[in-house]
C-alpha cells in the first residue's frame, strides 16, 4: 500500500483542511498532565502524541448523559428525540480505543440493536495514530498493536519529525484528497516495547478465569477498591446505564435520561426489599474482571479488555487489573502443575 | 426523525418508547398489593408467554419491571399485580380506572408452556412470586385437558397477605386443582397450616419423572425449596424458576440484571434449573 509522510510542522495544516469540511474530534492538552477528545475548533490545539485520553471515543457513541425520552405531563405522552446522524471524523485515535468501538458496536447490536448508538456511530471515519506504550497500556497482550489499522481510514505511524502516513480505505483518499502528502517508501519504525503484559493469551484465559472465582485476590483486593466506580467510568468496553427521570419545574414536561454506570457501584443490583445481588466488592470486582475476560469473551472468542491502562491508571487505590489476572494465571497454572 | 429511520431501512425498532396503555379496573388485593387491568389501544393482545414481564413507565416518575399477571388465553387485556415499595409503585398505588400507563413488551423468555404437555405441574410459590405463577396457572386451567395434575403450593408471610383470595378459594374447591397453603405466621383467624414453604413439599405425592416445578418468591426461598425437590428426587432438568434482579432497559443492554454470563431480562426470567446450577450469583 502507497505510504506518504506528514511533516509535524504541517499536522496543524492537516488538522485545518480535515476542519474545512468536517466535523472533527480529536485529543486535546485537558489541564497540565491529561488528555481529553474535544470538538477540534483551533487546528493548533490538536495533540497527536499522547499517551492515553482521560476516557475514549465512547463518549460520542454513548454519551454520559443522554435523553431517551421527552415527555409531556399534561398529555401523558413521551416521544423519542432525534439523534443525528455523527459523520464525524474521529483523528488521533489509538488502535486500543478503536477496538473498544468495535467491541460496542457488538454490543449494541447483538440482541436488539439500539437506535441511539447506531446513529451517532454512523458515518463515523476514523484517522487512528501510533502511541509509545507508558507503564500502563497491556494492549499487545491482548492483541492489539499499537500499529493496528483497523477500521481506520488512514493511519499515522510517529517517524522522527513527523507522521507516515497509511490510507487503506476509500474514505481515508476523500479525507485526504486535496491535502498534498508527498510518497514515503521508507519502512516504518520499529513498534516500542510494552512494560506491561498479561502472561497468557485469551484462548487460555477462560479456563484461567474458570478456575478462580473463590480465588483469595477477590476479597484481597477488596480490602483495598473504595468501590467509586471510576474503573467502569473510564473503561472504553464498559457500556452499562442507569435511567433517570428528569421533570421542569412548572412539572409539565420533562425528560428520561440515561447515564453511565458501573458494576463496581453497591447499589446497582439492589432490587425491593433491600436485597443486593452483588454486595460484597470482592463479587463486584469478579464481576468487573470476568466482563473483561470471560463472560463475553467465552462467546465471542475475544478479551473484552483492550488493554489501555486507563482503570489501573485512574484508580486512587492503585489496583492493576494486570496484576490481578497475572497472580491468577500464576495461581492457576501452579494448581494445574501440582494436579499434573 | 422519519429519515433517520429510514436510513436504518428495517433496522432498529425504537427500544426505549413506551405505548400508552390504559387502566380499565383496579382491584386492592391486600394493603400493600393491588391488581391491575390493562389495556392496550383498540383492546390488541398482547400477545405473551406466562412469565414474561413488561415495563411499566409513569412518566415523571420512572420506569419499573412487573410480570404479567394474566394468562394469554384471556384475551383483549391484561393483569400485573404490584406491591407497594417505593416510588413509582406508591404513585401507581393512588390510580384509578381510566388513568393511562406506558408499558414496554413483553419483555424475557416466558416459560415454554408445550414443554409441560401431559405432565403434572407443580407451582410453588412464595409471597408475591404468586403473581407471576397465576399466569401459568390460569393457562393450565383454561387447557385444563392439555396437562396432568395441577399442584399449587402457595406460602405468604401470614394470612392477612394472602393474594387473589377469590381465585385461592376457587383453586380449593376445584377438584381438578390440588391446592396446598401455608403462612409463617397466622393471624387468630388462621385455621390453616403455618410454617415455611418448604413444609408442603414432602406430603406431597408426586409422580417424579412427568412433574415439571415452577419456582417463584423471595430470593432467600430458591436454595430452600431446590434443597427440598432435590430431597424429593425431582430431577433438576424438571424444575424452572422465575428470578428477579434489577432491571434498567428490559432489552439486554443496561447490564444491571446480569447473574454471571446471563441477561435475566433476556435469558430469563425464567430458567431451567441445570442451566443456572452452576451459576454461582444466581440462587
Ligand atoms: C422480572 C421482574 C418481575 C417483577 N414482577 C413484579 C410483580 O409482578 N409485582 C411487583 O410488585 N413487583 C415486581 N417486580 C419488582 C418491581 O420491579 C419493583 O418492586 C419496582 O421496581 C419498585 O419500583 P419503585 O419505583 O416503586 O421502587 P423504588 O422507589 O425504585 O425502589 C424501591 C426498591 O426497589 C428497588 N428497585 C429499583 N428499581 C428496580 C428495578 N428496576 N428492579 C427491581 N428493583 C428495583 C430499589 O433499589 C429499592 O430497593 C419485578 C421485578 C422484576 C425484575
Ligand atoms: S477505580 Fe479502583 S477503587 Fe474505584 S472501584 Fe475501581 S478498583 Fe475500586
Ligand atoms: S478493563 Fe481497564 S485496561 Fe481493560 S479496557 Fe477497560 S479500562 Fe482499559
Ligand atoms: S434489564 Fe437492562 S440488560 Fe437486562
Amino acid at each position: 500500500m502507497a505510504q506518504y509522510f506528514l511533516e509535524q510542522a504541517r499536522v496543524a495544516d492537516f488538522v485545518a483542511h480535515l476542519l474545512a469540511s468536517n466535523t472533527v474530534y480529536a485529543p486535546h492538552r485537558k489541564g497540565s498532565r491529561s488528555y481529553a477528545f474535544a470538538k477540534a475548533d483551533d487546528p493548533a490545539a490538536v495533540v497527536l502524541d499522547y499517551p492515553r485520553t482521560l476516557s475514549s471515543v465512547k463518549k460520542f457513541f454513548l454519551p454520559p448523559r443522554e435523553v431517551l425520552l421527552n415527555f409531556d405531563l399534561t398529555l401523558d405522552a413521551a416521544s423519542v428525540p432525534p439523534v443525528e446522524p455523527g459523520n464525524a471524523v474521529f483523528l488521533g485515535v489509538h488502535s486500543y480505543d478503536l477496538a473498544a468501538v468495535r467491541r460496542l458496536d457488538f454490543n449494541f447490536t447483538t440482541g436488539n440493536p439500539e437506535r441511539n448508538y447506531l446513529a451517532r456511530r454512523d458515518g463515523a471515519r476514523f484517522i487512528g495514530v501510533s502511541y509509545v506504550p507508558d507503564k500502563f497500556h497491556f494492549a499487545g497482550s491482548v492483541g492489539i498493536d499499537p500499529y493496528d489499522m483497523t477500521g481506520c481510514d488512514m493511519f499515522l505511524t510517529k517517524h522522527a519529525d513527523g507522521w507516515i502516513v497509511d490510507i487503506p480505505t476509500g474514505e481515508g483518499s476523500e479525507l485526504a484528497a486535496g491535502f498534498k502528502l508527498e510518497a514515503h517508501d521508507e519502512p516504518k519504525p520499529p513498534r516500542a516495547h510494552f512494560t506491561q503484559h498479561v502472561f497468557v493469551p485469551q484462548a487460555r484465559l477462560g479456563k484461567v478465569m474458570e478456575a478462580s472465582y473463590d480465588h483469595p485476590v477477590w476479597n484481597e483486593t477488596a480490602d483495598a477498591c473504595l468501590g467509586c466506580g471510576t474503573c467502569n467510568l473510564v473503561c472504553p468496553t464498559c457500556y452499562c446505564f442507569n435511567v433517570q427521570e428528569n421533570v421542569d419545574i412548572a412539572c409539565t414536561s420533562g425528560q428520561r435520561e440515561r447515564s453511565w454506570d458501573g458494576c463496581m457501584l453497591r447499589g446497582f443490583t439492589e432490587v425491593a426489599g433491600g436485597e443486593f445481588f452483588r454486595e460484597k466488592v470482592a463479587a463486584r470486582q469478579r464481576h468487573r474482571v470476568y466482563r473483561k475476560f470471560k463472560y463475553i469473551s467465552d462467546v465471542t472468542g475475544q478479551p473484552w479488555c483492550v488493554g489501555c491502562g486507563r482503570c489501573t491508571a485512574s484508580c486512587t487505590a492503585k489496583i492493576s487489573i494486570v496484576e490481578i489476572v497475572n497472580r491468577l494465571i500464576r495461581d492457576s497454572e501452579r494448581d494445574e502443575s501440582i494436579l499434573t | 426523525m422519519e429519515q433517520q429511520i429510514q436510513q436504518f431501512g428495517a433496522g432498529p425498532r425504537e427500544l426505549y418508547l413506551p405505548e400508552m396503555a390504559v387502566i380499565t379496573e383496579v382491584r386492592r388485593l391486600t394493603e400493600l398489593e393491588t391488581l391491575y387491568t390493562v389495556e392496550l389501544p383498540g383492546g390488541r393482545d398482547l400477545g405473551h408467554k406466562p412469565g414474561q414481564f413488561v415495563e411499566v413507565s409513569l412518566y415523571g416518575i420512572g420506569e419499573a419491571p412487573f410480570s404479567i399477571s394474566s394468562s394469554p388465553t384471556r384475551r383483549g387485556s391484561f393483569e400485573l399485580g404490584i406491591r407497594r415499595v417505593g416510588m413509582l409503585t406508591d404513585v401507581l398505588a393512588g390510580y384509578a380506572p381510566g388513568r393511562k400507563i406506558g408499558i414496554r413488551g413483553p419483555f424475557g423468555n416466558g416459560i415454554d408452556v408445550s414443554k409441560f404437555t401431559g405432565k403434572d405441574v407443580l407451582i410453588i410459590a412464595g409471597g408475591i412470586g404468586l403473581v407471576p405463577m397465576r399466569s401459568l396457572i390460569n393457562y393450565v386451567l383454561d387447557r385444563r385437558d392439555e396437562f396432568g395434575r395441577l399442584i399449587i403450593c402457595y406460602g405468604s408471610r401470614s394470612d392477612s397477605e394472602l393474594l387473589f383470595p377469590d381465585e385461592l378459594a376457587a383453586w380449593e374447591k376445584d377438584p381438578r386443582t390440588e391446592y396446598h397453603v401455608t403462612v409463617d405466621r397466622g393471624t387468630e383467624a388462621w385455621t390453616g397450616r403455618t410454617g415455611v414453604i418448604t413444609t408442603l413439599l414432602p406430603g406431597l405425592a408426586l409422580d417424579l419423572p412427568n412433574t415439571v416445578a415452577c419456582i417463584c418468591g423471595p430470593p432467600v426461598m430458591y436454595r430452600f425449596v431446590v434443597m427440598a425437590l432435590r430431597g424429593r428426587g425431582l430431577p433438576d432438568q424438571n424444575v424452572y424458576m422465575s428470578l428477579e434482579r434489577r432491571m434498567k432497559c428490559g432489552v439486554g443492554k443496561c447490564g444491571h440484571c446480569q447473574i454471571n454470563n446471563t441477561y435475566v431480562c433476556q435469558d430469563g426470567p425464567v430458567y431451567n434449573l441445570p442451566d443456572i446450577a452452576k451459576l454461582r450469583e444466581a440462587l
